[in-house]
């Protein structure tokens, strides 16, 4: 198994991130996780612009995105993604506490790859999380080109 | 010749016999002081007497009721001006006076008995002109008398009925269409002082210039008349106005009556104005009631809207409660806790848990209410068998008897009625924890216009029919946490899912020997 399949989290809430990294790593699931607080900043990073102009590592294997958040939210995050030739491949995974059917019709019609429900209950949290991660980060195949490179200057 | 004569003679006298024998008319001829001379078979007949017992005996006089004798010579003394003795005088003043004379009389006859007669007078004179007496011939007016009592009779229950009828009456006659009569309550309600007043007035008199829908109330006035006429009858609205200016709205009804080759109209009006005042009033209420409701569903709908936003956005900061107990009690470390410290944590942890199922159950409430419901062909076979299958995480571990019959095609949102499904099976499974097995049937109890009635009977602890009115109240429960777990929403978003689906909800139990919840759909009938 490749250990370097990188994770983007995008995530607006600082606790459900620390509980998403605390059951990742639990699981050594979290050997490569970057994670953003909004919109705009996943999108800056995926389209290597702004603060993230100069990125030259891969992008990554999954994203798991948040719906609700500020500013630029995730169905337009998803949107964009979707609508972009080369990010369209990348598998988006909406991790939201929202079972609207608007939502999931939405998600679904723009392209997205899984929709999970992030249960209130601790120990679903955990299941779910996992299941996620193993599948995505882990036994499913990423598209190619996507892998995280080492550092230029290694040999 | 002379044999033709004689028999021509003969003829005659015949004849004349004949004439002045006919028993139809009583002929009786008196002399000059009225002691009778002549009294026909006819006279004998009427009266019972024979001739030889009246004849140079008597007057008509005696034969006559002595009370009308002399009133009618009072009266004719009153009339002629001169003193008339009460007497066979009395009888034949005017005749011989030359004055044509027919009367009522009322003769009594040999036996007592009375009978009225009509009686037309002429005096006998000589060639010289003189009276050498009086012919009386009379007719028996006892079959006329009958009927013109009849008659009276009639007319008097007549008049006893309109005028003390209580509805107003009136009666209208060509051409003029005036009021030639009204009763009491007609006068009362135009407010006339009296019969007199009324009489010279028509209808337009007592209505105002115009009626309600702008139209001249003379106009309408002549047109209702003519309907009446032509239809027969006609039954209208109209607004009068009684005499003191006061308008009123009254029901008409007019018809036409002919009697005696005379056309009439006759009326009955009714005074409305205290209905029109109650339908008005009926109206205003109905109108109130109306902008309430709209003002009751739309604080509804933002309650609704509003438990939902804050039911979903309660789910999180739940989440995180319950995560960083997790976490909190792993960086502790179990072994480093006390049993309380660890039952407290536990008990944090249960708390929470209740929270997030209110915040589910109040969710999917206030959903009911807000979210559209599609409209589906359901199968409720499948569906009971999907909510079971929901329900795994409670029955499993469970021994539990299913009882499912055959269910029909419903009409229906499928999401919405799954929830039904699952809280009413849900309970089923719930409180029947104490039986073993539990036994769960889910059947038709029958149709009810056009719906089918399915219930969901258990034999678990069932409860109080006292209190079946708060079972699917909000937050209304029959038994505590300890005892059954539970948020007490469950019903009440079954009721209103089923209400919206225009059907009813009801449940029967008795304690401790189960409950049965039922409730109706629409049934899909073969196209």
């Amino acid at each position: 198994m490749d250990s370097f399949k990188r994770i983007l989290l995008v995530e607006n809430s600082p606790r459900d991130t620390e509980l998403i990294l605390d059951v990742l790593s639990g699981h050594n699931l979290a050997n490569d996780v970057f994670s953003v607080s909004d919109g705009a900043e996943a999108l800056d990073y995926l389209f290597r612009r702004g603060p993230f102009a100069g990125r030259t590592d891969g992008q990554p294997a999954v994203i798991l995105l948040d719906l609700k958040m500020p500013k630029v939210d995730g169905m337009e995050v998803l949107r964009q993604i979707k609508n972009d030739s080369k990010l369209k491949v990348i598998p988006v995974v909406v991790m939201t506490s929202s079972r609207e059917e608007q939502d999931l019709l939405n998600s679904y019609q723009l392209g997205v790859n899984a929709y999970v429900v992030k249960p209130v209950k601790f120990a679903e949290f955990v299941e779910a999380v996992t299941r996620v991660g193993a599948f995505w980060a882990g036994l499913n195949e990423a598209p190619p080109g996507n892998v995280a490179r080492p550092p230029r200057n290694a040999t | 010749m002379v044999l033709r004569r004689q028999k021509t003679l003969l003829g005659a006298e015949a004849l004349q016999r004949a004439i002045f024998n006919s028993a139809n008319f009583s002929k009786i001829a008196t002399d000059a002081k009225g002691v009778i001379q002549i009294f026909n078979v006819g006279a004998e007949r009427m009266l019972g007497y024979t001739a030889a017992e009246v004849m140079n005996k008597i007057t008509p006089a005696e034969l006559s009721d002595p009370q009308e004798v002399i009133a009618r010579a009072k009266a004719l003394s009153l009339e002629l001006e001169t003193p008339i003795a009460p007497g066979f005088e009395a009888l034949v003043f005017k005749a011989s006076r030359g004055i044509e004379d027919i009367y009522e009389l009322t003769y009594i006859r040999k036996d007592g008995s009375h009978f009225p007669a009509i009686v037309s007078v002429t005096a006998l004179r000589d060639a010289h002109g003189s009276i050498i007496g009086y012919l009386l011939i009379g007719t028996d007016n006892t079959a006329r008398k009958r009927v013109e009592l009849a008659l009276q009779v009639g007319e008097r229950r007549y008049r006893h009925l309109f005028e003390s009828s209580r509805d107003a009456l009136i009666v209208l006659m060509p051409p003029s269409w005036l009021f030639s009569d009204a009763n009491q309550a007609a006068l009362q309600m135009f407010g006339a002082t009296s019969k007199a007043v009324i009489t010279a007035l028509g209808p337009r008199d007592v209505s105002p210039e115009r009626q309600p829908d702008g139209r001249p109330s003379a106009e309408g006035a002549t047109e209702m008349i003519a309907t009446a006429m032509r239809e027969g009858s006609h039954f209208f609205e109209w607004t009068y106005q009684r005499l003191n200016g006061e308008a009123f709205a009254a029901d008409v009804l007019l018809t036409r009556m002919e009697a005696g080759g005379q056309l009439s109209v006759q009326g009955t009006v009714r005074d409305i104005s205290e209905r029109k005042q109650a339908e008005a009033e009926l109206a205003r209420q109905a109108q109130e009631v109306r902008a309430a409701n709209r003002e009751l569903q739309a604080a509804n709908d933002e309650l609704d809207s509003f438990s939902y936003s804050v039911s979903h956005d309660l789910r999180a900061p739940l989440r995180h409660v319950l995560g960083f107990i997790e976490l909190l009690t792993r960086e502790i470390g179990t072994n480093v806790l006390s049993h309380k410290a660890l039952r407290h944590l536990q008990t944090i942890t249960d708390a929470a848990v209740e929270m997030g199922r209110l915040i589910d159950d109040l969710l999917a409430f206030s959903r009911m209410g807000k979210v559209e419901l599609y409209e589906n062909l359901i199968g409720l076979d499948g569906l009971v068998q999907d909510s079971i299958l929901a329900l795994d995480s409670v029955t499993q571990g469970r021994s539990i008897d299913w009882k499912i019959a055959p269910l029909p095609e419903v009409f229906g949102d499928p999401s919405a009625l799954k929830q039904v499904l699952v809280n009413l099976i849900g309970n089923a499974v719930k409180y029947s924890r104490p039986r073993n097995p539990a036994r769960i049937e889910i059947s038709c109890a029958g149709e009810e216009d056009g719906r089918v009635i399915v219930f969901v009977r258990d034999n678990g602890v069932g409860f109080d029919m006292q209190f079946a009115h708060k079972l699917f109240g909000v937050f209304q429960r029959l038994h505590g946490t300890n005892e059954f777990e539970g948020t007490g929403i469950g019903l009440a978003t079954v009721r209103r899912v089923i209400a919206r689906h225009g059907g009813r909800v009801w449940a029967e139990a008795a304690l401790n020997q189960g409950a049965t919840f039922y409730f109706t759909l629409r049934l899909a009938t073969a196209a």
